[in-house]
């Protein structure tokens, strides 16, 4: 082949090297685009995801404070909890499942379940630890770390779980914890608060939260693609130290809660507040039926729950600051000191009580059918006379006898600072003209006199406004957290009493009724006489019997149940000792018929082993309270 | 046999230092890429050396002996590199789940690698002896399609999906040179259309097919989560690349790669390790010297005495184009994941020999290109 043929030939292809060349240089512009696409304008998205997947994040949790009573007992704690985190990489699906079950004494369904569990792992979280089952039993905990060295894929971890000592006892006051919820997180922002995190639900968990809770701290190590400790050399680590939550001290005293529950043994449902009457610390918030603090912060059922929410005495309801009862007898106190306070009465004013009060056509019926017969203020407290409590209404006025008992507190939150307060309600004319227009009967005035009008109160309001008459006439704010300090000890914070304000109320008017309060407890005629302690604590009060509204049987109803929730409920809110009183107890029974038959007796055994260090040996058997056999025909009665 | 004297003059320096660039950069990154990795890799960079230097002593043979002599035994190479395929089943070993490798004492041999040179040797024998001025017909492209077929049906049996779309591609780019008519053209991309359905369903293997799938997932922008793994390796791939910035995060510090988060990363993935530690700046140094290669080659296909030559060239050009725009595609996740190295910067002898033995052919046609 000759040089000229070459040439022509290699022609053939000659003028398709330069389209080749633009072609080449086409490919690789295109390659700089996208290397400049994710390098210079992707870069910070790039770069986040290479930062993230190097870096992981350990959380170190801060412990919650502990919650602890008057005199140290603790209330709330925390205890670890055993969780087993497997990495199924490292299992043998056939040898080590069947292993892990039989070590944890599986059943065969849960085996299963477990089984199920690892193989739909996705296989790229294979590598990783995942948690499979939370709180194992100390038996459990006991034969997995024996077989640790057999099982590298098993890991337990322990974490902190909210534990109460106590249980059921003061459950609406402290409060419990569970999982924080979407809700929670969209609402709390930028609170630190994450998925996964537990959140005061009730009491003073929820609202001591801020303190309780502490803030987490976090480890930050680089790792690698397994997950693993990766070129951490002293140094490149970052670490956050977590800041263990304040430790509060309670006003409240668990022994006597511990007394209160005793004394309550025989009555299905009821309240009762205990109060420091010089500084308004409270020293009992007792509600019945309560519920398991531990077993609410626990993974409740949906069975258990729905139990405690269908329960006819109301669990969930907390009787001493949220639930609100008629005053009925207790409220009469409140009467007189309006009579007494504005002159309108005097000790000496007496009248007649033939067992009714006729006004305005009507017959209004007195606790005693029979009468009382010449009756003064002081006799009527002792007897709990409604005639004369009618008369003094419609002499004192409405506006009056609203007045003095709002100055006490009735009828509006007593600011106690957990969970929901009631108001209750303390109606005045105008409030009636709300309600009723210009349809105002003299007979409402009448009816508010012995506390079964339309005022509603909380146990709380009238143990406060009871306190304020034991002492003189201050009216405290309820206070139940009495000092947060760190877990050290340092940092101590120590709340002081806060008074609300003082009431008007001149000394000697507050003495003549404390007197007749006296007389309630120890005169022969006194509604709680019966249930007067020999030789023990002086102490007085004033019995309530509040009639409830009626109750109309449902179908198949057990007859029982039918004449339980007919009952009255029971109070007394009295103070001891009585020449110089120190707590003031409020204690209401639900449906427990006569206040100085049911509540007395409970009111009475709490104060005396509290403040007398047990009953009186020769105490009698009757001053512990029996469930009421007969029910009284309903009719006008507060006594 | 001497180089004749005057042929000095005529050395080919901007093509010995763009590869001698390519490869100092590219030792130095495996050093990197391997650096974190258990001992069983650690020395991987030296072998790598111990292959350049092997292969550069192929080239400087192959620069010695004139190509023409070559055009004589282009058969002869050709029936080597199908007898070496042969071998393969008889003598390989598998790993994962293909046979690649020819064992010969304490290396191995990829035949598949070699065949690359081998197929350039013979068409571009074949297009030598049968020059057309007329346009080529479908008619003549039997024989070339022939020479094709033989060697890719082997490679495919391995199976090596990477290795044997180079061929096709290089093939495909020789053909391109010449003239073909048009009716030729278009009935081959009718061909193509019609066969690419019944290769997915009946030629490709499940996991090949997932891996196209995958790389479909990733264009359409499905996370991270629904990726299976050679799409997960794709975007650890990408991740490394885009955090990298325009300057890089420096030598040994491309955390991506430190922390293993880059799978194969001396074999198919070096390209995101370069990216990583040297940004966006690194990346346009290196496809500058990948397309100074690629254009250098063509240049020296243009100047080529003689049509074996210019084939010669353009079939060594478009061997060195097609695997960087594939690699570094597919690793900026613009391709899928097929087994394609990148030239001197993926670890492996083969591969190093077969490229030197690439460069060798380019200098030699290069030096000779005013010798008649």
């Amino acid at each position: 082949m000759n040089l000229i043929s070459q040439r022509r030939e290699v022609g053939e292809f000659r003028k398709r090297y330069k389209w080749m060349a633009l072609v080449a240089v086409l490919f690789f512009g295109v390659l700089v685009v996208r290397a400049f696409q994710m390098e210079v304008l992707e870069y910070r998205r790039w770069s986040g995801v290479a930062v993230e997947n190097i870096t992981k994040t350990i959380v170190l949790p801060a412990t919650r404070g502990v919650i602890r009573d008057d005199h140290g007992r603790v209330v709330a704690a925390n205890r670890p909890a055993y969780n087993v985190f497997i990495t199924p990489q490292l299992i043998d699906m056939d040898r080590d499942v069947q292993r892990i079950a039989t070590l944890m004494g599986l059943t065969a369904a849960q085996r299963d379940e477990f089984r199920h569990r690892l193989e739909t792992v996705p296989d790229r979280r294979r590598t990783h630890q995942i948690e499979m089952f939370s709180d194992v039993t100390r038996d459990q905990l006991a034969a997995l770390e024996t077989h640790q060295t057999e099982l590298p894929g098993v890991d337990v971890v322990a974490v902190p779980v909210r534990t109460y000592p106590f249980g059921s006892l003061a459950a609406h006051a402290i409060g419990y914890l569970n999982e924080i919820n979407a809700d929670d997180l969209a609402r709390l922002p930028g609170q630190g608060y994450r998925a996964g995190d537990t959140i005061g639900r009730s009491g003073l968990e929820k609202a001591w939260e801020g303190y309780l809770r502490g803030r987490r701290g976090y480890r930050r190590v680089l790792v690698d693609v397994r997950g693993r400790s990766h070129g951490n050399s002293p140094g490149t680590e970052t670490r956050v130290e977590p800041v263990p939550g304040r430790d509060i001290k309670l006003t409240l005293d668990m022994e006597l809660m511990r007394t209160i529950e005793r004394a309550f043994r025989s009555q299905p449902a009821g309240a009762a507040v205990v109060v420091d009457v010089h500084t308004g610390s409270v020293r009992a918030l007792y509600s019945k039926p309560s519920y398991d603090l531990n077993e609410m912060s626990g993974r409740l059922t949906e069975e258990r729950a729905a139990e405690i929410r269908d329960n006819q005495f109301r669990p969930l309801i907390d009787k001493t600051i949220y639930e609100t009862y008629y005053p009925a007898s207790t409220f009469k106190v409140f009467g007189a000191l309006a009579a007494l306070g504005d002159s309108i009465l005097t000790p000496a004013n007496h009248l007649d009580c033939p067992g009714y009060y006729e006004f305005g056509g009507r017959r209004f019926l007195c606790s005693e059918l029979r009468g009382h017969g010449d009756t003064d203020m002081r006799r009527a407290l002792v007897q709990s006379c409604n005639v004369y409590f009618y008369d003094l209404a419609r002499q004192v006025g409405l506006d009056r006898l609203s007045r003095y008992a709002r100055d006490f507190g009735l009828g509006e939150p007593t600011g106690i600072g957990i969970n929901t307060e009631s108001r209750g309600e303390i109606p005045d004319y105008a409030w009636y003209a709300r309600r009723y227009g210009n349809q105002f009967r003299g007979g409402f005035t009448l009816n508010e006199g012995i506390g079964q009008g339309n005022a509603k109160v909380t146990v709380m309001q009238l143990a406060m406004a009871y306190a304020a008459i034991a002492n003189g006439g201050t009216l405290y704010y309820p206070q139940l957290v009495e000092q947060v300090a760190s877990p050290d000890g340092q940092q101590a914070e120590d709340f002081a009493p806060r008074v609300r304000r003082r009431v008007n109320v001149p000394r000697e008017n507050l003495t003549y009724v404390i007197d007749g309060l006296y007389g309630v407890v120890n005169d022969p005629l006194g509604t709680a006489y019966d249930a007067r302690i020999l030789d023990g604590v002086p102490m007085a009060g004033k019995t309530g019997t509040a009639q409830v509204a009626r109750h109309v049987a449902r179908e198949d109803e057990d007859p029982r149940n039918t004449d339980y929730l007919s009952r009255s409920n029971a109070w007394f809110a009295g103070f001891a000792p009585a020449g110089d009183p120190e707590v003031v107890i409020v204690v209401i029974v639900e449906h427990g018929g006569g206040g100085g038959r049911t509540a007395a007796p409970i009111a009475l055994q709490i104060l005396q082993e509290y403040l007398g260090g047990g009953m009186p040996a020769h105490a009698a058997p009757h001053a512990v309270a029996q469930p009421v056999r007969t029910s009284r025909r309903p009719g006008a009665g507060a006594h | 046999m001497a180089i004749a004297r005057g042929l000095r003059d005529q050395f080919d320096w901007p093509l010995f230092v763009t590869v001698a660039a390519i490869a100092v950069i590219g030792v130095t990154n495996l050093y990197s890429a391997t650096s974190a990795a258990g001992p069983a890799f650690t020395d991987m960079y030296i072998q790598q050396i111990y292959w350049l230097t092997l292969g550069s002593a192929v080239a400087v043979l192959v620069v010695a002996i004139d190509y023409r002599f070559l055009e004589r035994h282009a058969w002869t190479a050709y029936g080597v590199g199908i007898v070496l395929l042969l071998l393969v089943f008889l003598l390989a070993r598998n790993i994962r789940g293909s046979q690649r490798w020819i064992p010969i004492g304490s290396f191995s041999l990829q035949p598949s690698e070699l065949m690359k040179i081998f197929i350039i040797i013979a068409l571009a024998k074949y297009l030598h002896n049968d020059p057309k001025t007329e346009g080529r017909t479908l008619k003549d492209l039997v024989v070339p399609f022939a020479i094709l077929a033989l060697p890719m049906a082997l490679i495919l049996k391995q199976p090596d999906l990477g290795t044997a779309t180079m061929l096709a591609f290089i093939f495909g780019t020789i053909m391109v040179l010449t003239q073909l008519k048009l009716r030729s053209l278009l009935l081959l991309v009718g061909a193509f259309v019609v066969s690419a359905p019944l290769t997915w369903t009946y030629l490709l293997k499940d996991y090949q097919r997932e891996r196209f799938e995958s790389f479909w997932y990733q264009l359409r922008g499905d996370s991270q989560q629904n990726l299976l793994d050679s799409g997960w390796h794709a975007h650890q791939s990408m991740v490394a690349i885009g955090s990298g910035g325009f300057w890089g995060k420096g030598f040994l510090r491309g955390t991506q790669n430190q922390h293993h988060f880059l799978p194969d990363s001396h074999s198919d993935f070096p390209f995101a390790v370069w990216a990583e530690e040297h940004g966006f700046a690194g990346v346009l140094l290196l496809l500058g010297l990948y397309l100074f290669l690629t254009v250098w080659g063509l240049k020296i296909a243009s100047q080529a005495k003689d049509r074996f030559g210019a084939v010669l060239a353009v079939g060594v050009s478009a061997m060195f184009f097609w695997q960087t725009v594939i690699n570094i595609g597919m690793v900026m996740g613009m391709l899928p994941v097929v087994g394609v190295t990148l030239p001197l910067f993926s670890y492996g002898g083969s591969s190093v020999l077969t490229t030197m033995t690439g460069v060798g052919f380019l200098m030699n046609i290069s030096m000779r290109r005013f010798h008649f």
